[in-house]
């Protein structure tokens, strides 16, 4: 009965990871499986349906709408041109007609007798999926996409805007508790992801976004230094079709905290390497938190002492913990004793609690609820 | 208001003429009794500056005859041909006015109609009143009194004064000295209207201030008014039962404002039906309103982003006749069952029918006019009435144009203060009555009855 | 629904029922004690709909397992299956389960005019329990091709269409169908799904709808027109309609349910679904007007039933984790901290705001932490009953009878139906309303919320069970009733507040409970008295409001009523209503503070409390 609720976010030196990329509707895969494909090659294209432009000729020919089919001059599925004639009325004995423009170009798609109203398909739009993650293709699903596998680092952060992007890592802070600021980032950052510490400000972001930096991974982060990047205050957190033009990681959380020690290491190890970032996070049914994946270098497999994947959420003495709620937020610790029996919390509430020891020494009690795991 | 105060204007001056007339004789009848007294001298008349006109004030030298009963004044107008002719013409447009008024409240029928009839009256009643170009008395004043305002004049005629000393027993002197011609002309402003005007600035001011404030932003509430935020259910309604909406501007031209004001609402349904793509239906009983009508409807449809729905046929004149156009109008509604109908303009006897016909069709109704004798039926077979001044606030309330806004919250200031005035008005009047006959209160009750005068003569002027 | 409900409730001794949220799933086991049904146990799981599980039937063994171990029966078989029927000391007679887990039921609906047949098609989907995505119609002020725009980008799981009343129009309503038809929304679930568009309108455009969508992608079911006519709503067969295509098609698809579904032995409802059924059957039972709220971690929902007609909204982004962020973002910190003693940080506080969003199990362990959280509570509740006001109204577009003497008063269509004054029941329940450590702060956040008037019940629900009864009712109603009555329902207390607002010190009401027997006094415009009153008992209430304010018999007028205490009592508040803190922030924390003193808000914690209210070691 030993569980924490929340299972603390991936950080691993190493691991198999399998990336589905897959068409929003089906379309044309354009690799093969084996292939070695790079993070921006496309894999899977098709053609959305074009946008729709609504027409009620009936009114524009004061006509009645049952008559509009005889009015046209095009039929269904009749390319037509913008601008061009597609429907007249039969006017008095044969003069005053009336004519009706095609208000858009397309494909003239439906025309109903009832409402008098004609549909024009626009062209198609062609919608891409790139690789996101170097790697092979591991199988092709017909018509849909493709998966492709790695062995990667992966970090998992715990909020992020924006959406997929990859470059070379690079260092801005030499300390995971070192705060991310503007001048951290010079212009050679251009199209690289550059790791930050601890709280990252809204100017060191801005500075990123002009010299073109492609991510931004770092501790934590204000909500006001939010608030002033995306230029409104975030409600919900879905997010990841943000039009910034930086992918923005935050691996802790909000305020002044430093990123985990490990999560800093394993970055600073992997330094000049290439990554791929997604900052698309919903923290919704369906949990995405962002990612930064790392692929390992060719011919390295995935370590297996780093696979002993212990039964999700179990807390026992001496498991690695961080808390994840006012007072103590973001301190690290292990886990010094499980009481059986709720307490009162200074709220006044009842609950399970667990005391921590943490890396100061110091032991503190704080409910179950308010601690994650820290995953390895 | 002011045809009232016209009228009472002239009878007053013809009563004054024909008391002066009467002390002129008594002064001649008992002239021969003893030497006559001295007259005064140096008479000067000076026309009244800052008044309205009508006003000369003369000024003499006192007669060297002692012990004197008073001094007489009189005038001499000089001839003016074209006078009597023209205050029998205004008072003949004046008793049509009125006679038309009471036709129009008794009767149902149609104004021009009543304006015919009541000028025949009218020019029949009125008989001819001639002014006699002698020496007239203005009156008399106290012996110790060397001055004299003479007032009730005209101000376009030239006149000429003179002034008797009336002896202890009553016998008149010689004339003084006749003064110059003088015109009491107008002046540019006139002083005793200064009340009216710092109670116009009050309410110009407001409207102004009230303009202003709303353009840099400052919120201003009007009252809902539910006849107008009905206007989309009832425009959804017959969009949900798929039939059309009907529009009735009134059975007069667009002289009338009334017709003006059911234009500027027409905009606002007319927009709505656009956006909910609902037929809407205009039959009119005037060839410029339905001028008028169409162009709103196709701005409407133009604002609503929805040109390609406007059909100008469905606007359409039908008849000057008042009741022919109300029979096509019933029928109509019998024959198509329209789900919305409105009327906004100036009715008459056919408010009910119409109103009637439409809910008998299980039609959601809307009903805005200014007649105060047709409310009661609209408001009886309507689901909504805009009453009177709602009418005339919709185009404010409808815009939301802070201009427009700010204008109905001015004249919202002038209302308060009229309705103070009436308060204290009556206030004081009755207390003056109730203290009228009590004993100890006289001081009070005279104080009363001054503050009254002042307030109906000076602050609202005569 | 034509579920056949097993008549054998004489053999019913034990009731198992699950209730999938998002978040965790709630089980309850309810048995026969003394021959009257009682909930006896229960456990909690988190819900597996999501990777890694992807299959709801763990959590729900999981929470099942968990009764199993705190009541010591022996619920599931060696190969995790429910034990059928009960034995002396193992499995239970009837299983039940709601769910809104995956999101619950999401819909688009459609109807011709916004605030009609639009309107109509929204509270049907609501009533139903589902999630309603956007409303299409012909005046949403949207052009066609944004409407278009629209419908592609949204993944519904079925579409309500209505419009034209029966014999009206057919132009608009093909003319929407034929917008979403090209557009063809994709499903949530999978490519093969086809699409279950539900069409409840006029009864002369089924033909259109038939060749509108008769060419693949779209299962088109037809029922009733919904508004048979502008005056009259029939909404009825519309839901019937959408509870059996949510099973028949929803359910089938998500993870799990299809599993879930087989063990059940009623037809799973969507959550909220149940919840407004249970609340319909009270407020019929008792004759009163009741108003329920859930306020979850995403989405709060309003139910309300008055003078017999039922409304439920659900606002999508006020809740207490997931959208916390967005309850400060709509409400703002300022308006949050009206309710607020003590200084805080706003730094910090939104810093925390945005945290607890991304890590929304959280639990506050300060008080600081707690006051902030039931601040934010108060604006969430208060911005959701503002939008179910809105939404629960009279019908749009029907014609008035009138007389001359309505001339200054017409009264319009559309006006909302809640009434303050009005409301006899206010039903609470979700975590930060049934788990706040004192029941007097669950009382107070219902009051500054919802601001009733007149004489007010107030109740919480104790473990929400209310979407559990609510299934239960449709097998076995009695068992249903009998929970309802013993277990569910806390009663908190009566809240009493007179309408009007005056200046402070003035004098606002004088009462006396039992004829002064248990007290009487005075209260002043501003003030807040708490007066206790037991479970269990009643006593009568003699309220005499000062001139300009009502307690509901009308301006100035007595009212004697009886009244229900409970486990807080009778809270007297002459705050006045509409309530308005002051604006200044230390006149209005002062305020706060007083109301906080008078109730016992929050009491200085237990000496064994274990985290002060200040002391971060940081």
């Amino acid at each position: 009965m030993a569980k924490a609720y929340t299972p603390g976010l991936k950080v691993t030196a190493s691991t198999h990871h399998e990336a589905h990329r897959v068409l929003p509707i089906p379309g044309e895969v354009k690799v093969a499986e084996g292939d070695t494909v790079e993070a921006d090659t496309v894999v899977a294209e098709t053609f959305m349906d074009g946008d729709i432009t609504p027409l009620n000729v009936a009114n524009l020919l004061s006509a009645q709408p049952g008559d509009v089919p005889e009015l046209m001059l095009k039929k269904e599925g009749d390319a037509v041109e913008k601008d061009e004639p597609i429907a007249r009325s039969k006017g008095v004995f044969g003069m005053f007609k009336a004519e009706c423009r095609a208000p858009a170009s397309g494909t003239l798609e439906t025309v109903s007798s009832t409402t008098g109203q004609i549909m024009i398909r626009g062209a198609s739009i062609p919608v891409q999926v790139k690789a996101y993650l170097p790697g092979r293709v591991l199988e092709v699903l017909p018509a849909e996409g493709v998966i492709i596998e790695n062995e990667v680092a992966l970090i998992q952060g715990i909020f992020g805007i924006g959406g997929e992007t990859s470059g070379t890592i690079m260092m801005a802070c030499s300390a995971h508790d070192e705060e991310l600021d503007a001048p951290a980032i010079t212009p050679e950052m251009s199209g690289a992801v550059v790791i930050g510490g601890a709280r990252m400000t809204a100017a060191a972001i801005e500075k990123a976004r002009e010299v073109g930096v492609a991510a931004v991974v770092s501790g934590g982060i204000d909500d006001s230094d939010l608030r002033e990047i995306l230029g409104y205050d975030l409600g919900v957190a879905i997010t990841g079709t943000e039009k910034l033009g930086i992918t923005v990681v935050v691996t802790e959380g909000f305020g002044e905290i430093g990123m985990a020690k490990r999560t800093f290491e394993l970055l600073q190890a992997r330094s000049g390497r290439m990554a791929s970032v997604n900052g698309a996070t919903q923290i919704r049914a369906g949990v995405m938190r962002p990612e930064i994946l790392i692929p390992l270098e060719a011919g390295k497999t995935a370590d297996s002492e780093e696979t002993n994947h212990t039964e999700s959420g179990v807390l026992e003495l001496g498991t690695p913990i961080r808390v994840i709620r006012d007072p103590y937020f973001g301190l690290i610790g292990t886990v010094a004793a499980l009481p059986e029996s709720p307490q009162v919390l200074g709220s006044g509430s009842k609950s399970r609690v667990l005391d921590v020891a943490l890396e100061s020494g110091d032991t503190v009690t704080v409910p179950r609820a308010n601690v994650e795991l820290i995953e390895t | 208001m002011s045809r009232v105060g016209l009228r009472s204007v002239l009878i007053l001056t013809t009563l004054c003429t024909l008391c002066a007339s009467g002390v002129v004789v008594a002064a001649m009848a008992s002239n021969s009794a003893a030497a006559p007294p001295e007259p005064p001298t140096n008479l000067i008349a000076v026309d009244k500056p800052w008044d309205g006109g009508g006003v000369v004030e003369l000024e003499w030298t006192a007669s060297v005859t002692p012990d004197i009963k008073g001094y007489e004044v009189f005038v001499h107008q000089m001839v003016s041909p074209l006078v009597g002719e023209l205050e029998t013409n205004m008072q003949a447009d004046a008793e049509a006015e009125d006679q038309t008024q009471e036709i129009l409240e008794g009767e149902g029928v149609a104004p021009e109609d009543a304006d015919q009839q009541a000028r025949v009256e009218a020019e029949n009643d009125v008989t001819l009143t001639t002014n006699e170009p002698e020496w007239t008395s203005m009156g008399i004043v106290l012996g110790n009194e060397l001055a004299y305002t003479a007032t009730g004049l005209d101000k376009a005629t030239p006149y000429v004064f003179m002034v008797r000393t009336i002896g202890a027993d009553s016998t008149a002197s010689a004339n003084s000295n006749i003064t110059t011609q003088l015109i009491p002309v107008a002046a540019w402003f006139d002083g005793e209207k200064l009340p009216l005007f710092c109670i116009l600035g009050v309410i110009c001011g407001a409207v102004f201030l009230f303009v202003l404030l709303a353009r840099n932003g400052m919120p201003m509430k009007i009252r809902t008014i539910a006849g107008l935020k009905a206007v989309d259910e009832a425009v959804g309604r017959a969009t949900e039962m798929g039939r059309s909406i009907l529009y009735i501007n009134g059975i007069q031209d667009m002289d009338d404002l009334q017709t003006v004001a059911g234009v500027t609402v027409l905009g606002h349904v007319a927009k709505t039906a656009a956006e909910y793509d609902a037929k809407i239906e205009v039959p009119t009983s005037r060839s410029l309103v339905m001028t008028a009508a169409r162009e709103t409807v196709q701005a409407s449809y133009f604002t609503a982003a929805r040109p390609d729905a406007y059909n100008p046929d469905l606007i359409y004149y039908v008849t000057d006749e008042q009741f022919g156009f109300v029979a096509y109008v019933s029928g109509m509604m019998t024959r198509e069952k329209p789900a919305a109908c409105f009327y906004m303009g100036a009715f008459f006897a056919e408010s009910l029918i119409l109103a009637e016909t439409g809910n008998s069709v299980g039609a959601i109704q809307i009903a805005g006019t200014a007649q105060p004798s047709q409310l009661p039926f609209f408001v009886a077979a309507c689901d909504y009435t805009l009453i009177g001044e709602e009418f005339f606030a919709a185009s404010a309330y409808l815009s939301g144009q802070p201009d427009q806004l700010g204008s109905l919250k001015g004249q919202d200031v002038g209302k308060i203060l009229v309705g103070i005035l009436i308060i204290i008005g009556v206030t004081l009047a009755t207390i003056a009555s109730a203290t009228a006959s009590a004993p100890g209160l006289a001081g009070l009750h005279e104080s009363m009855t001054s503050a009254v005068d002042f307030l109906v003569n000076t602050i609202l002027g005569s | 629904m034509s579920s056949a409900s097993p008549d054998i409730p004489a053999s019913v001794k034990v009731i198992l029922a699950t209730d999938c949220g998002s978040t965790t799933t709630k089980a309850i086991m309810i048995e026969q004690v003394d021959g009257v049904f009682r909930q006896t146990w229960r456990g909690e799981a988190p819900t597996t709909v999501e990777e890694p599980f992807a299959n709801v039937t763990v959590g729900v063994l999981n929470a099942l397992t968990e009764i199993q171990e705190v009541s010591g029966r022996r619920l599931l078989d060696d190969d995790g299956q429910i034990i059928r029927p009960a034995t002396a000391d193992a499995g239970c007679d009837i299983y039940i389960s709601t769910s809104s887990a995956g999101g619950g039921l999401q819909m688009m609906v459609a109807g011709v005019v916004r605030e009609m047949t639009a309107a109509s098609a929204k509270r049907a989907a609501l009533g139903a329990g589902a999630i309603v995505m956007d409303t299409i119609a012909s005046n949403d002020k949207r052009r066609p091709h944004e409407q278009i725009q629209r419908i592609r980008e949204l993944r519904p799981d079925m579409v309500l269409i209505s419009g034209g009343t029966d014999g009206g129009d057919t132009k608009k309503v093909t003319e929407i169908a034929e917008l979403i038809a090209p557009a063809k929304p994709r499903p949530r679930f999978g490519k093969s799904y086809e699409l279950p568009i539900i069409f409840a309108g006029n009864v002369k455009a089924q033909s259109e709808m038939k060749r509108v969508f008769g060419d693949g992608g779209f299962d088109l079911k037809i029922t009733d027109n919904l508004r048979p006519s502008l005056e009259q709503e029939n909404l009825g067969p519309a839901r019937d309609m959408i509870h059996d295509v949510f099973l028949e098609h929803v359910m089938a698809h998500a993870p799990g349910y299809d599993k879930l579904m087989s063990i059940t032995d009623a037809p799973i409802m969507p959550t909220p679904g149940a919840v407004g059924d249970i609340l319909q059957t009270i407020a019929k039972g008792r004759g009163i007007n009741a108003v329920g709220v859930d306020i979850g971690g995403a989405t709060t929902d309003v139910f309300s039933v008055f003078d017999g007609t039922f409304n439920r909204t659900v606002s999508a982004n006020l809740g207490m984790s997931y959208s916390i962020s967005n309850v400060c973002a709509e409400a703002t910190l300022p308006t949050i901290l009206r309710w607020v003693h003590i200084d805080m940080d706003e730094r910090e506080l939104r810093n925390r705001v945005k945290n607890k969003m991304i890590r929304p199990t959280t639990i506050p362990q300060t008080l600081e932490a707690l006051v902030f959280e039931q601040a934010v509570a108060r604006e969430a509740l208060r911005l959701a009953y503002k939008q179910h006001k809105e939404f629960a109204t009279t019908l749009k577009g029907v014609q008035q009878q009138r007389t001359v003497g309505d001339t200054f008063s017409q009264q319009s269509g559309g006006e909302t139906i809640v009434d303050s004054m009005k409301l006899d029941l206010l039903v609470a329940s979700g975590g930060v309303l049934s788990h706040a450590p004192r029941m007097h702060q669950t009382a107070m956040l219902l009051i500054d919320a919802f601001e009733p008037e007149g004489i007010t019940e107030l109740a919480k629900d104790s473990i929400f069970m209310m979407p559990h009864l609510g299934v239960l009712a449709s097998v076995h109603e009695t068992a249903a009733m009998e929970v309802f009555e013993r277990d569910c329902l806390v009663f908190l207390g009566t809240c009493v507040a007179p309408k009007g607002l005056g200046k402070p010190g003035k004098t606002c009401f004088s009462w006396s409970l039992d004829g002064g027997a248990r007290g009487s006094g005075e209260l002043q415009f501003g003030d807040i008295e708490l007066v206790e009153l037991g479970p269990d008992e009643t006593a009568e209430i003699e309220i005499k409001p000062a001139r300009g304010f009502d307690v509901g018999a009308g301006n100035g007028k007595v009212v004697k009523q009886t009244i229900r205490g409970g486990t807080v009592g009778v809270i007297l508040d002459a705050r006045g209503r509409a309530l308005a803190l002051p604006e200044e922030r230390s006149a209005c924390q002062a305020a706060m503070s007083r109301v906080i003193d008078q109730i016992g808000l929050y009491p200085e914690p237990a000496a064994e409390a274990v985290a002060q209210t200040s002391g971060s070691t940081r």
